[in-house]
């Protein structure tokens, strides 16, 4: 009698347990308790890159209430605690590893820049702790054989205008541009960028006119602009991170009055109203640019993070605070697919054989943790970003083709 | 030879700039043998005012610069009573340390009125130029050094034609006979300080239109500015102006016949150069440190 009991009592005990088990596995819905998972990230909230530095505070932010309010982490709250690196490569190293060691965080998320990432994920692979970056797709990243890193865009910095070079070959031959110029910043993001598309233009047949490389601490590019402009080029092609070097290149040729057929910039006129202020907006027309976020995107969760980043910030996200939300997306869909955060390797092995879902689209990683898929192609037109490529996702169905020039 | 002058016009009309920009830092420098880290920041801070007055009041940023012009004058003789007089006296590197905190505080204040979002102001001469012929002229560049001849002009007049410029020469030359001549030399710093620290408000108004600025822009701006006074020589006036247009040509020229990616590193060769044949800089006055100290 007193065995059966037991049996009994040890049963439901178990039920309970699994029942309850489920609950916190699915992540959906009750209110998360316990000891909060701690999420460590720095960022360059000062300095050279504070832009995109905190825009990408912003994108983890957002996900930390959103998942807070549906439950939380495995049933935890979460807590993302963020240092400030100054766009220092040395205090991105030092932060990265007070988080580690004093701050004792559970997981990282990634820094902003190539640039900052290069060292700051070197302190994560030297800790075996799981890296996903927001921002960072220079091909010297993958080139180290890190276990741990994940970019969590579309595509590496090489291929990030590869729908514009597609774009480019399919024009008909009287349209084609004969020539290139090709201005690089000295950026570990930027160069590989326009590198890419010269390559990819030289293979069409496009002839290369002018190609330098500038440090990035330039802001003149008056003497740039009018050796351009002196080899007439049909195409001129930019690669530099951040807003400031097209705001600067863009103001240098329009001084000079010189106005390519085709315009592609890597990240400058991605940074929306910032861009069409500091450029005038009538100068925005035709110039393209490749963009990992477009806001009117149907991706899963897309709707909720605009609805919690409006009300919060009162206006569209801009890219690099989306691409700091999908990088946690990402770490959440490795902690829920794996259902334990103790495991670093096995996070990061699941990364590497499974696809995730983020606001940007489905993401996969190869064995270097390079992202798969690829950029859209954005041009401006009219005044409002729009996507012009691939089709499918086109939320404009013209092409503005020649560029008009600057005004007056 | 159309590409040369065009290219040195360029150049030319970038110094002028320069000279504006870095006017105040080698007058705070001769007169206080004070090295002011803080000066980008300053200029910076003072594009926010303009932009500011540009944005919400639709006063051109060029105008703006005479009431940004009192408002930093009032800044730094703030800056100076608080903080500098407590340094007179000390080594030049105690201020360079002194100022370059200064610096971060108020690239930490900027942010945190202006965002560190990027800002420009875009007045309808923006990005625009006079054509002469075959030449274009940046207008913005070319305000730029209209501003500078005018800065410049009126802090050689204040220096030379006035009895506060007077004192300002004798403080600089030697505090211990000027105060034994009455000049109150604690009054002649501040003031010093204090207009030094107002040329900003003209370099801050074209630096507005000149380039997009966020709060952390002047780190760009002070090495090459601290470049400047040392090939002209520290503290003096004219040597400003020598070594800012030496500056602009070179930086332009290299950019365009050797390589941009040599750009920002030829005027620095250029300085080595002349500090090897002249340590003083071009226009510096050799001084007898072992006798003034």
């Amino acid at each position: 009698m007193r065995s059966a009991l037991s049996k009994v009592l040890v049963t439901m005990i178990a039920v309970l347990a699994l029942v309850a088990a489920g609950c916190g596995g699915d992540g959906g819905g009750g209110e998360a308790s316990g000891e909060p998972i701690k999420v460590g990230a720095s960022l360059p909230l000062t300095g050279d890159f504070s832009e995109p530095g905190v825009a990408a505070q912003q994108g983890y932010t957002i996900w930390q209430e959103t998942i807070n309010a549906n439950g939380g982490l495995l049933g935890r709250p979460v807590e993302v605690v963020i240092k400030d690196d100054q766009s220092d490569q040395n205090v991105v190293v030092t932060d990265y590893n007070a988080l580690i060691q004093q701050d004792k965080v559970d997981l990282l998320l990634g820094t902003f820049s190539s640039l900052l990432n290069l060292p700051a994920s070197a302190v994560a692979e030297k800790n075996k702790m799981l890296y996903v970056e927001p921002a960072g797709g220079s091909p010297e990243m993958f080139s180290r054989g890190f276990e741990y890193l994940f970019f969590a865009q579309q595509a590496t910095a090489p291929h990030q205008a590869d729908l514009f070079v597609e774009w480019v070959n399919s024009l008909p031959d009287d349209q084609k541009p004969k020539t290139g110029a090709y201005v690089i910043a000295d950026d570990p993001f930027g160069g590989p960028v326009a590198e890419g598309i010269q390559k990819g233009l030289e293979a069409a047949g496009v002839k290369t006119v002018y190609s330098e490389v500038y440090p990035p601490e330039t802001k003149n590019f008056d003497a740039i602009a009018t050796a351009v402009a002196g080899q007439k080029p049909d195409v001129i092609a930019q690669g530099s991170a951040g807003l400031e070097d097209g705001v600067n290149l863009i103001r240098s040729l329009k001084k000079v009055g010189y106005s390519p057929q085709q315009f592609f910039q890597a990240s400058t006129p991605s940074f929306a109203d910032q861009f069409s202020n500091a450029v005038g907006i009538d100068n925005t027309e035709g110039i393209f640019y490749a963009v990992s976020y477009d806001p009117a995107a149907k991706t899963p969760g897309n709707e909720e993070f605009l609805a919690a980043y409006r009300a919060k910030y009162d206006t569209d996200p801009p890219e690099d605070a989306a691409d700091g939300y999908a990088a946690a997306q990402v770490l959440q869909a490795a902690a829920e697919g794996v259902g334990s955060i103790d495991d670093q390797k096995a996070l990061a092995d699941w990364l590497h054989e499974n696809s995730v879902e983020t606001i940007l689209g489905t993401l996969s990683w190869d064995e270097t943790g390079a992202p798969q898929q690829a950029f859209l192609l954005a041009q401006w037109q009219s005044g409002d970003e729009e996507i012009v490529r691939p089709e499918d996702s086109a939320t404009s169905d013209t092409i503005v083709n020649p560029k008009p020039a600057w005004s007056k | 030879m159309t590409q040369l002058v065009q290219v040195l016009i360029l150049g030319l009309l970038i110094g002028g700039v320069y000279a504006l920009l870095a006017s105040g830092l080698t007058l705070i420098f001769g007169v206080m043998n004070v090295i002011n880290v803080a000066q980008g920041a300053l200029f910076i801070f003072a594009a926010f005012l303009s932009w500011t007055l540009w944005k919400e009041a639709g006063i051109d940023p060029l105008l703006s610069a005479l009431v940004t012009t009192p408002i930093m004058f009032a800044v730094g003789w703030l800056m100076y009573v608080g903080t500098i007089q407590w340094i007179s006296g000390k080594p030049a590197s105690m201020s360079v340390l002194l100022t370059f905190a200064l610096a971060l505080v108020i690239e930490g204040v900027s942010g945190m009125v202006w965002s560190t979002t990027s800002h420009s102001a875009t007045p309808g001469y923006f990005a625009s130029s006079y054509r002469i012929g075959d030449f274009y002229f940046p207008k913005a560049q070319v305000y730029g050094c209209g501003i500078a001849v005018i800065v410049l002009l009126a802090l050689y007049a204040l220096l030379r034609g006035t009895w506060l410029g007077r004192a300002i020469r004798a403080v600089s030359e030697n505090v211990s006979s000027a105060r034994l001549v009455g000049v109150n030399a604690h009054n002649v710093a501040a003031l010093t300080f204090a207009v030094g620290v107002a040329t900003t408000g003209a370099g801050g108004a074209i630096a507005s239109v000149l380039y997009p600025f966020v709060p952390g822009s002047h780190y760009v701006w002070i090495s090459r500015l601290l470049g400047i006074i040392v090939l002209g020589g520290m503290g003096s006036l004219p040597g400003a102006v020598i070594g800012a247009l030496a500056m602009g040509v070179s930086e332009t020229m290299t950019a365009t016949y050797v390589s941009p990616r040599w750009a920002t590193l030829v005027p620095y060769v250029v300085i080595m150069v002349v500090l090897l044949a002249r340590p003083q800089g071009i226009m510096g006055a050799k001084l007898r440190e072992d006798v003034v100290v």
